[in-house]
């Protein structure tokens, strides 16, 4: 009765619909004509992906976007990081330029191009202050909450022992705002990581998973993008998941992680 | 009311003094026009474009793409999420396809949209469909598998017909949740809108700035992000205050 409960049942039903939804592709592939354009045959996707990787070139895609996403992170969540601890321990800094984060905040993340290309052109420069951008909004938002949400307790025994400022962020203010700003880095690794694809594909020039699917969108290559797009939602789930473990390692000493 | 209007004063006092500072500097001459221009002339240009009804036109283009594709993608999200979290055989069946695609960022699929469905207008419903639809989905499944098992065994109990059970059980209890996923999900939709129109398109807020940035008017630009941004901002704020609105009755 209750197949779905077994865990092999589970894998088979899982299975179940991607594998009707690839026989109906194949099927519209197999119709021909203009349709054959967009459906293109799994056989000739299994190709791409050989040929990509036969080339090397997807290696190089897949690098290069990677390493301008943690680039871009690193910038900008150390910058987030850094802006979050002085708005949390300073109510000036926290007046002055709380406001005009939240004004800039508001403005969609890509709407900034045409500004930025406008700026700096449409090179790396470009890509790497939207992908920091992108690494920089949550960073922000969840130290200042971690900082300003101190424990009371904890910041008492810290004046009790006669702080200094530096010490008693380091010692208490860091540690107990550790979660928060951990959360912050890993929304801040997924925002990158689609900020990063958004730019590629956007400014499409160069190397790049998503310079690479806006060349092969000029010339109908279909194969080459969805082969771009399943290594694109493998990379990022790689890099959510591996932060996610990361994450409980450095957290293991808390009773209980939400 | 006063400690309120005055907390407002002094978070707009540092913006204020911003847009003056910056003022007197393109005043002074410090940037070249091609890098900055003045506030003054940002408004200048917004305003023209009021009145010759450019900025209204664009405006009500983008804002009719994200609502028909945000009505479509929630709903749809809505109801996937739901069949979802009370099936365990639609959760069997769907459950890993939804959380393998999740995985791609929705602008990845803009290469592959384009050549399924070319660049005119449905091209980009769907975009902005299939960006509400995964945080909607995601927040239906969690808040009504967050549904307290007590509940379904007293609509059991009293064998409660499906839809009352929806309208009058189901839908108070997951609401919060809901709405949370209904406002990440219109923020996600007009960033992906923004986008498209910046890729692909003969009109909209988005149009308006790549225009602007290829003829280097760089007051056009300015004045779509400040379009841009208050869209956003206005929003998120709506949805946050019909969250406000609906949650009264659980706070007392």
């Amino acid at each position: 009765m209750r197949a779905h409960r077994h865990p092999a049942a589970r894998v088979a039903l899982g299975l179940l619909i991607p594998i009707l939804l690839l026989a109906l592709w194949q099927a519209q592939a197999e119709v021909g004509g203009a349709r054959a354009l967009a459906f293109v045959p799994l056989a000739s996707i299994a190709a791409a992906f050989a040929e990509l990787a036969a080339s090397g070139q997807l290696l190089t895609d897949a690098v290069t976007t990677t390493s301008r996403a943690l680039t871009g992170l690193v910038l900008g969540a150390s910058a987030g990081v850094l802006l979050g601890i002085a708005m949390g321990l300073f109510r000036s800094v926290d007046r002055l330029i709380g406001p005009l984060y939240h004004a800039i905040r508001q403005v969609p993340l890509l709407g900034w191009l045409p500004l930025i290309g406008l700026w700096v052109g449409n090179g790396e420069a470009a890509k790497l202050l939207i992908v920091g951008l992108a690494a920089f909004y949550p960073t922000v938002l969840n130290t200042y909450e971690g900082i300003v949400h101190a424990e009371r307790r904890n910041t008492d025994v810290g004046a009790l022992f006669g702080f200094s400022r530096a010490q008693l962020l380091r010692h208490v203010l860091l540690p107990g705002a550790l979660p928060l700003i951990l959360t912050g880095l890993s929304q801040a690794i997924a925002f990158a990581w689609i900020a990063t694809i958004g730019t590629e594909l956007l400014l499409g020039a160069g190397a790049g998973l998503g310079a690479t699917m806006s060349l092969a969108q000029a010339q109908q290559r279909m194969d080459v993008i969805l082969v771009a797009i399943a290594i694109t939602g493998l990379i990022g789930f790689t890099l959510n998941t591996l932060f996610a473990r990361l994450r409980g390692h450095l957290l293991r000493w808390q009773p209980a992680i939400a | 009311m006063t400690s309120n209007l005055s907390r407002i004063g002094f978070g707009l006092a540092p913006l204020v003094a911003l847009l003056l500072l910056w003022q007197a500097a393109s005043a002074a001459g410090l940037f070249p026009p091609q890098v900055l221009v003045a506030p003054a002339d940002v408004v200048a240009a917004l305003l023209a474009m009021w009145r010759n009804g450019e900025l209204v036109a664009h405006l009500s283009i983008s804002l009719t793409r994200l609502l028909i594709g945000f009505g479509l993608g929630a709903a749809a999200g809505l109801a996937f999420g739901t069949a979802l979290a009370l099936s365990r055989l639609a959760e069997a069946l769907f459950g890993p396809l939804f959380q393998a695609l999740r995985q791609v960022p929705v602008l990845a699929f803009l290469p592959m949209l384009v050549l399924l469905l070319g660049i005119e207008e449905r091209f980009k419903i769907v975009v902005v469909a299939i960006a509400a639809f995964f945080p909607v989905a995601l927040a239906a499944f969690d808040g009504v598998r967050g549904v307290p098992r007590s509940h379904f065994e007293v609509a059991k109990l009293y064998r409660t017909p499906l839809l009352p059970f929806l309208g009058r059980i189901l839908l108070p209890a997951a609401t919060p949740p809901v709405l949370t996923g209904l406002r990440i999900g219109l923020t996600r939709a007009w960033l992906v809108l923004i986008a498209c129109e910046l890729l692909a398109a003969g009109s909209g807020i988005g149009q308006m700035m790549e225009m602007a940035r290829q003829l280097f008017r760089i007051d056009v630009v300015l004045a779509g992000v400040f379009v841009s941004g208050l869209i956003g901002f206005l929003l998120d704020r709506g949805v946050k205050l019909i969250e406000r609105r609906t949650l009264r009755w659980k706070a007392a």
